[in-house]
């Protein structure tokens, strides 16, 4: 599943207009249930089951919540109990189905392999991976608005690891890459793509440049920036309200409560997402709270995902998405806070440097 | 991937033990014997936890307090403090419980084979240290000399009283003890834990120090056997933080980049030193 | 805790002080609802509990601000009479809209609200029942949180601490992913409000008043900066988050002080 695609131009293509785009989805769906970009009140966009082509949506900047959510939901009953009598436990099934997830950015196709990352580690979770597997997933070419950073990590737009067919927008309808074997039958089998064995010409965005370093340095800064004060700088601004990680593709914490019905007969223990950035979250029965100020939990978010994941996977847990960001009520955003701290490290350089001099 | 997520064992469902004795230790704090279905052993290392389930009322980390060497079963010292612990305190000899585990790593026994051990608890922190200081004495020719030295609040608190005793009385174990504040029959030292550190006689190289109590405590202990220039390397810790899954995921228990239920809750100081969020 | 102890039903009574009875309201909207826990429950009648025929209570709720002297008696007689007190609704529990009336000159408030007779009714700044008594606990909201009253009543019942949220609204809004208000250039309490209501309001395409109340260690600063962003004066964004916060803004977090 890790391995790296190859590049595009070295791959079988065919072009679709919007019409056979449409009747695509129609074949997909009599396939498997289709998760793809839907509208979600005015202005927003969220991964939905598919029951109509039209709603669709193909051109979208980025949805509320990214496709954690099919794996983990933000809501789930890990237990069903009885109270009256010997206690009597049971996990309620989860059922396997087959998915395809369509019209997915390489970002948040990467973000997914990370939480496998996350979810193995140590000891694997069969909650995770019972969801995960059978999904097949259908990448797309995005164009980066103000708060896309994922080229900056490394993840270009047209990164077709992890996908089976990657289809890239161009005028009056899609061209579709046939990535793997299972996109390869998907192809065949639907029949009607128009195929192309010309030169082909499509448009890579221009990479952003908003890190003011590159990528393969950032856990080298991190270790120097643990009493950096822009930190605190942060805090300042930050309402502590938990809508960064709540959104974030790549966070899997969580909390667990035991509810119990009106009767008071029968209960559940549910487990949602949580958030670090959130008071309560080290907070003990005593009282005593582990990381009490927000400055503190903000350094522990970035830490999570630039230091100390990455100390073990050797990856980056950030994946450049700007959720956390363009949804933060504050206003604050993960890119200015990286060049702070690049500047930071910057600074500290230099000054070792005149010292040694 | 298919089958692979068919194997994997599910990591939140708890097996349902059974109560099988209870003992008031003070007011606020019990003691509970746990059985395993079919008499089947726990099989824990002295340190480790379980996390206790009452349904409908949750689930709690506490730390198995008795050592291995005495199972089949497993004892739980439990303070009462929330919703769990209260409902605990409620339950009698054939209660039904969950318990999942056993979690997190331990002490390194085998490292402290032949060494002279320094066990220095706090007020409940003694009831993870008793299941080594148990191990400790049920294996006694595999350790030297047996030091403990225990801080509670006021004589009141003392957790084992039967076992401390015990130990007392024991010439192959030294056990000091003092309290923060005494009552009129109180006889033994007076005052925080830190003031039985100075007196010890130790031999630095070969003296193994565990340190189990509340979260002020660990500074003031450190200072007290840096001062004894006891190694670094020497010292052990067991930490406690929130927990909520015991299994590496819910990212409650993290101090920097060390999930406390796997890498801890027992941690060499050394790497304690790297963990700045630690103590 | 011992509310359910040998198997006799939990005495629980329902007491009304000042308030909008909007949280009476709704939860009478809910009885059918709560048909399964009406059996587990020996619900002291409303009339009954006037009537101060029922001696103890297990568990007593209280609604609406203490805004008079015989107010004061009241709750102080039924904190004696019961094992465990919850103040239901922001009126109860930090003095709610009734506390609005401390901003004006109290005998303004009473020409206002009581004409001529005022004398005959003395009154004092709307406070909340913590203010007097013991609370065990509290449901926030104006009207009063449903799923956070549903679950304290539950754990209860059952013996239990109920688990009582110290986080923001937007925790739950974003577990339901809803569209935030704030993209559509509406502005939002959400991110320094209690959650426990389900973020009922921006699941509707409302903003969040909130009514719910603070979370605990707000970051006064940053949220005034935040509905500075969002097209607020000072004045205004304390305006709106006094609504219902009164007491505890100015005990709590001290904003004006700026
Ligand atoms: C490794 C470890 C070992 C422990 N060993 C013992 C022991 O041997 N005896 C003992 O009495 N206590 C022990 N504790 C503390 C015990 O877990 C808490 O007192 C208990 O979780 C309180 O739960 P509650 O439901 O009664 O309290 P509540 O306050 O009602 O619970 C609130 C929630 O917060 C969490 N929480 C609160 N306090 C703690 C805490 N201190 N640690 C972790 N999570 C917490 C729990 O997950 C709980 O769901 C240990 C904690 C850890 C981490
Ligand atoms: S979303 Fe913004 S305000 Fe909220 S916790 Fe995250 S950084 Fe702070
Ligand atoms: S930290 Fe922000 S940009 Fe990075 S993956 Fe999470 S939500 Fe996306
Ligand atoms: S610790 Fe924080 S940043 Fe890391 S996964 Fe959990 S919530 Fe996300
Ligand atoms: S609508 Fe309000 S409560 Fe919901 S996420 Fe936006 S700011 Fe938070
Ligand atoms: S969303 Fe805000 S205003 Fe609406 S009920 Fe909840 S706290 Fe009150
Ligand atoms: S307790 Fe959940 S990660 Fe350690």
């Amino acid at each position: 599943m890790n391995r790296q695609a190859k590049d595009i131009s070295e791959m079988k293509c065919c072009f679709f207009d919007q019409n056979t785009t449409k009747q695509f989805i129609e074949f997909l769906m009599s396939k498997a249930k289709v998760i793809a970009p839907h509208r979600k009140g005015e202005k927003s966009f969220s991964f939905q089951e598919t029951h109509n082509p039209e709603e669709v949506v193909l051109n979208y900047n980025r949805t509320i919540q990214p496709i954690k959510k099919f794996f983990m939901p933000p809501r789930e009953t890990l237990l069903e109990f009885e109270l009256n009598g010997k206690p009597k436990v049971k996990k309620p099934e989860i059922k396997i189905e087959e998915r395809i997830f369509l019209g997915i950015h390489s970002y948040d196709m990467k973000a997914i392999r990370l939480l496998d990352f996350s979810f193995d580690r140590d000891k694997p979770e069969a909650n995770y991976f019972l969801r995960r597997q059978k999904s097949v997933f259908i990448g797309i070419a995005y164009e980066p608005d103000e708060y896309h950073f994922a080229q900056d990590l490394g993840i270009d737009v047209y990164d077709t690891t992890g996908f089976s067919l990657f289809m890239v927008p161009a005028e009056k309808g899609f061209l579709i890459f046939e990535v793997d074997e299972t996109g390869h039958r998907y192809l065949q089998e639907f029949g009607k793509g128009l195929p192309l064995d010309a030169e082909l010409q499509y448009e890579r965005p221009e990479p952003t440049k908003k890190l003011k370093m590159h990528y393969n340095r950032l856990p080298q800064i991190f270790s120097h920036v643990y009493d950096s004060p822009v930190w605190k700088k942060v805090a300042e601004r930050c309402l502590g309200c938990g809508t960064c990680n709540l959104v974030c593709s790549t966070c899997y914490c969580f909390d667990v409560f035991d509810e119990v019905n009106l009767n008071i007969k029968e209960g559940t223990r549910e487990r949602t997402w949580d958030s670090c950035m959130l008071n309560p979250f080290a907070q003990v029965a005593g009282g005593e709270n582990f990381r009490p100020t927000l400055d503190s939990r903000t350094r522990h978010r970035l830490y999570r995902k630039f230091k100390y994941l990455t100390d073990y996977s050797g990856e980056l847990h950030c994946i450049g998405c700007g959720r956390c960001s363009y949804f933060c009520p504050a206003k604050i955003s993960l890119v200015e806070i990286i060049n702070e701290l690049i500047e930071d490290y910057n600074r500290q350089q230099q000054h070792a440097a005149v010292t040694v001099s | 991937m298919e089958n692979v997520a068919r194997e994997i064992k599910d990591l939140y469902t708890p097996v349902i033990a059974t109560i099988s004795l209870v003992e008031q230790l003070t007011l606020s704090e019990k003691r509970f014997w746990i059985k395993l279905p079919r008499n089947q052993k726990l099989n824990h290392h002295p340190g480790q936890f379980v996390e206790v389930s009452i349904f409908g009322f949750g689930e709690a980390p506490i730390s198995i307090s008795s050592s291995p060497t005495r199972a089949p079963g497993f004892e739980l010292t439990v303070r009462r403090t929330g919703r769990l612990t209260e409902k605990m305190h409620q339950l009698g000899v054939g209660s039904q419980i969950g318990i999942r585990g056993p979690f997190g790593n331990g002490f390194d026994v085998q490292r402290f084979k032949g060494k002279d051990m320094l066990f220095i608890a706090g007020g409940i922190g003694l009831a993870p240290l008793k299941s080594l200081i148990e191990y400790t004495l049920d294996k006694r020719h595999d350790f030297n000399r047996l030091i403990i030295l225990y801080g509670a609040k006021n004589p009141s608190e003392i957790l084992y009283p039967q076992e401390i005793n015990e130990w007392t009385y024991r010439d192959d174990v030294e056990m000091h003890i003092t309290v923060d504040r005494p009552d009129a029959q109180w006889k033994g030292n007076v005052g925080v834990i830190t003031t039985l550190i100075p007196p010890l006689e130790l031999d630095l190289e070969n003296t193994i120090a565990t340190v189990v109590g509340p979260p002020v405590m660990y500074k003031f202990v450190l200072m007290a056997l840096k001062a004894k220039r006891l190694p670094d390397v020497n010292i052990y810790m067991s930490l406690e933080r929130r927990m909520k899954c015991g299994v590496g995921k819910c990212g409650h228990c993290q101090i920097n980049d060390s999930y406390v239920c796997q890498e801890g809750p027992v941690y060499p100081y050394t790497r304690i030193k790297e963990l700045k969020e630690a103590i | 805790m011992s509310a359910r102890k040998k198997s006799q039903k939990p005495k629980v009574a329902f007491f009304d002080f000042t308030g909008c009875e909007g949280c009476q309201l709704n939860k009478l909207n809910l009885e059918n609802d709560l048909l399964g826990i009406l059996e587990l429950i020996d619900l002291v009648e409303f009339r009954e509990a006037m009537d101060d025929k029922a001696e103890e209570y297990d568990i007593a709720f209280i609604e609406g601000s203490i805004t008079t002297p015989s107010c004061v008696e009241r709750i102080y007689d039924i904190r004696r009479r019961t094992k465990i007190l919850v103040a239901l609704g922001q009126c109860a529990v930090s003095g709610g809209i009734n506390a609005m009336k401390n901003n004006y000159p109290l005998a303004q408030v009473q020409e206002e609200v009581y004409g001529k007779d005022k004398y005959l009714f003395p009154s004092m700044p709307a406070m909340p029942v913590r203010a007097f008594v013991q609370v065990d606990y509290e449901v926030r909201g104006c009207p009063m949180s449903m799923p956070e009253f549903l679950h304290v009543l539950k754990s209860l019942v059952l013996g239990r601490k109920p688990e009582i949220k110290d986080y923001a609204v937007c925790v739950e809004c974003k577990l339901k992913e809803n569209e935030c208000v704030l993209e559509k250039g509406m502005f939002c309490l959400g991110p320094i409000t209690r959650a426990g209501c389900d973020a009922i309001c921006p699941s509707n395409g409302q903003y969040c008043t909130g009514c719910r109340g603070l979370v605990s260690n707000m970051n006064k600063n940053g949220a005034i900066e935040m509905l500075k962003q969002h097209g607020f004066s000072v004045e205004e964004a304390i305006k709106r988050m006094a609504m219902f916060n009164t007491n505890e803004l100015v005990k709590e977090a001290n904003w004006g002080n700026r």
